[in-house]
């Protein structure tokens, strides 16, 4: 027998928290991410006060609603709800700065630079403040998949991706923007509520193993990341997709944080 | 609409929400439908009877169009996750059947339990949230055979639903299906007045 019960320790008392516990995760915001053999998951906000591993006994604490400051993070989301722009149709993404995707309004945006490019033709595209929103207009004469980004210089390099579909059936043809740090999905077509998705994280070029890759969507009422992701040899890691709307997900490594925004169309 | 939505997401839209319930009727909707081999119903080319009025069945009449107002939705009340579908064009029936405890993981207690909950906390609706996609991948992902059965039945197909005359009730005054209206020497009488 290799796996532990863990316990909780709260206010001075011990409490069960899972039996069978065959692996456990920290992670960098106070939280333990526990699995047991029985396949059950739990996440936690505690830290480990004690391991007795000849008793299979681990105890952990409680960390009571300690505040962490996340980090910063810009994203794109685009400006319909109807997940693709149409030939002809104003083509429109907001840019948003803050964390697990939700905005901090006060955050700085100077010195952003947008960037879109369809069919392997890079341009520049202009970003400017709507209504206290940063947008980026992309125009009426894209057709095809538009892969955009956006770059904030700093103490810490900001870059935002997203790949959005104009027209139809334009699924194919994605070549990896060429960042210092990337997320390149690896499938675009598939991106279905019940389904795998792929991604592979790109680090000058190369695939980056290792790597934590978060994971949210809008509608999440996780205050942190709902999901973290480990990149494999080749840098890839897959999620299974269970909520509806657009994911984002982010990848940090030194002083840069990239994030992709996956557009369902449904 | 100008692309085909898929199925799981026609369940949850007509549903309203994501629920355990409707994912396993989604299995069962789209094991139907390629068991039998037929596309979705337009004008009651398929019939199912549902003995359960859970949420699965939900997934029946989005995603396979046997619908209540239709009437090719047939209800017995059994209290039973048991969805048989039958085709009248292939003249098949399936009787599918979800297995006692089809998902035994300690996830569905404790989900169950927090669902039960009128508020919740925020760690717990973040725990509640996390539980469901945990729940939602291990129902999309187990093989159909760990969680349900199904044997093909012979299955008299009943003719397609009829439309009735309506008449009016002598005492409300409200019109009613004349199969339904009760006879009142020569007047007609519906089924709340009599």
């Amino acid at each position: 027998m290799c796996e532990a019960n863990v316990y909780l320790s709260r206010s001075g008392q011990e409490e069960l928290l899972m039996e069978g516990v065959d692996r456990i995760v920290p992670g960098d915001d106070n939280s333990i991410f526990l699995e047991s053999i029985f396949g059950e998951r739990r996440v936690v906000k505690a830290r480990i006060k004690e391991m007795e591993l000849v008793r299979h006994r681990i105890v952990l604490e409680e960390i009571q609603d300690v505040e962490v400051k996340p980090h910063q993070e810009l994203w794109l989301e685009p400006d319909t709800n109807h997940g693709h722009f149409h030939p002809g149709e104003e083509a429109r993404m907001k840019l948003f700065k803050g964390f697990n995707m939700r905005p901090d309004e006060a955050a700085s945006m100077e010195e952003v630079e947008g960037f879109v490019m369809v069919n392997g033709r890079l341009q520049e595209a202009s970003l400017h403040k709507h209504h206290d929103v940063m947008e980026m207009d992309l125009g009426q004469e894209l057709d095809g998949l538009a892969q955009i980004y956006v770059h904030q210089k700093g103490d810490t390099e900001l870059y935002a991706t997203a790949v959005m579909e104009v027209g139809h059936h334009h699924h194919h043809g994605l070549q990896p923007l060429g960042l210092p740090l990337e997320i390149v999905p690896l499938d675009y077509s598939h991106a279905r509520l019940g389904e795998n998705y792929g991604l592979q994280v790109l680090k000058d070029g190369r695939p980056l193993a290792g790597a934590e890759v978060k994971a949210t969507f809008a509608a999440t009422q996780s205050r942190d990341y709902p999901h973290r992701l480990k990149t494999d040899e080749e840098g890839k890691c897959r999620l299974f997709l269970t909520a509806r709307g657009n994911y984002l997900f982010s990848v940090t490594d030194g002083n840069i944080t990239t994030t992709y925004t996956l557009i369902k169309s449904f | 609409m100008c692309k085909n939505m898929p199925p799981l997401e026609l369940a949850i839209q007509f549903h309203g929400h994501i629920c355990p319930g409707l994912l396993m009727g989604v299995r069962v909707a789209e094991f139907a439908q390629q068991y039998l081999d037929v596309s979705p119903d337009q004008d009651e080319e398929l019939l199912a009877v549902v003995e359960t009025n859970s949420c699965g069945v939900d997934a029946i009449q989005s995603i396979l169009g046997c619908t209540f107002g239709k009437g090719n939705l047939i209800f017995k009340d059994y209290g039973k996750s048991v969805y048989t579908i039958a085709s009248r064009e292939k003249n098949r029936a399936v009787r599918i059947v979800q297995k006692y405890q089809a998902q035994p993981h300690p996830d569905n207690a404790r989900y169950r339990e927090l669902n039960r909950r009128e508020a919740l906390t925020e760690a717990e609706a973040a725990e509640k949230e996390n539980l469901l996609a945990s729940i939602f991948e291990r129902i999309m992902t187990t093989p159909f055979e760990e969680m349900f059965s199904w044997r093909e039945v012979d299955f008299a197909l009943p003719e397609k639903a009829q439309i009735y005359p309506t008449v009016q009730c002598s005492i409300c005054g409200e019109g009613v299906m004349e199969p339904r209206a009760i006879m009142n020497g020569q007047l007609y009488v519906c089924p709340t007045c009599a």
